[in-house]
């Protein structure tokens, strides 16, 4: 039972971790764009 | 912000992609993450900060938006095992060597804040100033180093809103779109591990 607990948490601090990667890496892909980028916002 | 769609259809192929192909969505583990938001801090309190827009002057804009942009081309180097991060960094290449032999912003010409129909008066603005608080400066195409690079295409008049964009923007925009259709591939695992490698 111990063991069994054990395993589920480790399965969730892995996901979580993934989860926490995931939107780290989106996260500095919208910066790197919206930093690298120079487009000149305008409109009608 | 105008570059933002191509990260959103970016995740919506590259899930699509996944999910058509039952495989997982894997977002790269990208290195050195804390670099972006250290170089992208200055540009953010300076161009995007409503507030910021009106207090920083020229030079320190310019200062700023070098600096940051170099520190971005870092970041892709040290995530250049992933390939999209080649057509990013190219793109940030491209747009940093414009913005730098011009002073230190992206150059604009009075035509084409013409052609893509501005909604603040162009006559009011002196050559040399910085437009709208942003990221450009207007000068006269032939006053412009590496004029093909700067801010000079705009979309077809006919579509409802319109901006100015650079030739390193469509790299951007093409290595963002990319890197999330990655994502959702075949070999997005590997993917994922190569970013440490």
């Amino acid at each position: 039972m111990k063991s069994k607990l054990f395993n589920i948490s480790l399965k969730t601090s892995y996901i979580n971790q993934q989860h926490v990667r995931a939107a780290l890496g989106l996260g500095a892909l919208v910066l790197f764009v919206l930093g690298a980028g120079a487009p000149a916002v305008m409109g009608h | 912000m105008v570059l933002l769609p191509a990260v959103l259809l970016g995740l919506i192929a590259g899930a699509i992609r996944a999910s058509i192909g039952k495989r997982a969505f894997i977002i790269p583990d990208l290195a050195e993450v804390w670099l972006v938001i250290v170089a992208f801090i200055p540009q953010w309190v300076i161009f995007f900060l409503p507030l910021g827009q009106g207090w920083a002057s020229d030079e320190i804009a310019a200062a700023a938006l070098v600096i940051s942009q170099g520190l971005l081309l870092l970041f892709a180097w040290l995530n250049r095992t992933l390939i999209a991060f080649w057509v990013l960094g190219l793109g940030l290449t491209l747009n940093l060597l414009v913005i730098g032999a011009n002073g230190g912003l992206m150059p604009i010409s009075p035509e084409t804040l013409q052609r893509a129909e501005i909604d603040f008066p162009a006559e009011e603005l002196q050559l040399g100033e910085r437009v709208g608080g942003l990221k450009n400066v207007l000068l006269l195409a032939e006053q412009t180093r590496f004029e093909w690079l700067a801010d000079r295409f705009v979309l077809p008049n006919e579509l409802p809103f319109n901006f100015a964009y650079s030739a390193g923007d469509v790299f951007i925009a093409v290595g963002a779109f990319w890197l999330l259709w990655a994502c959702g591939g075949p070999k997005a695992e590997k993917l994922g591990l190569a970013a440490r490698t």
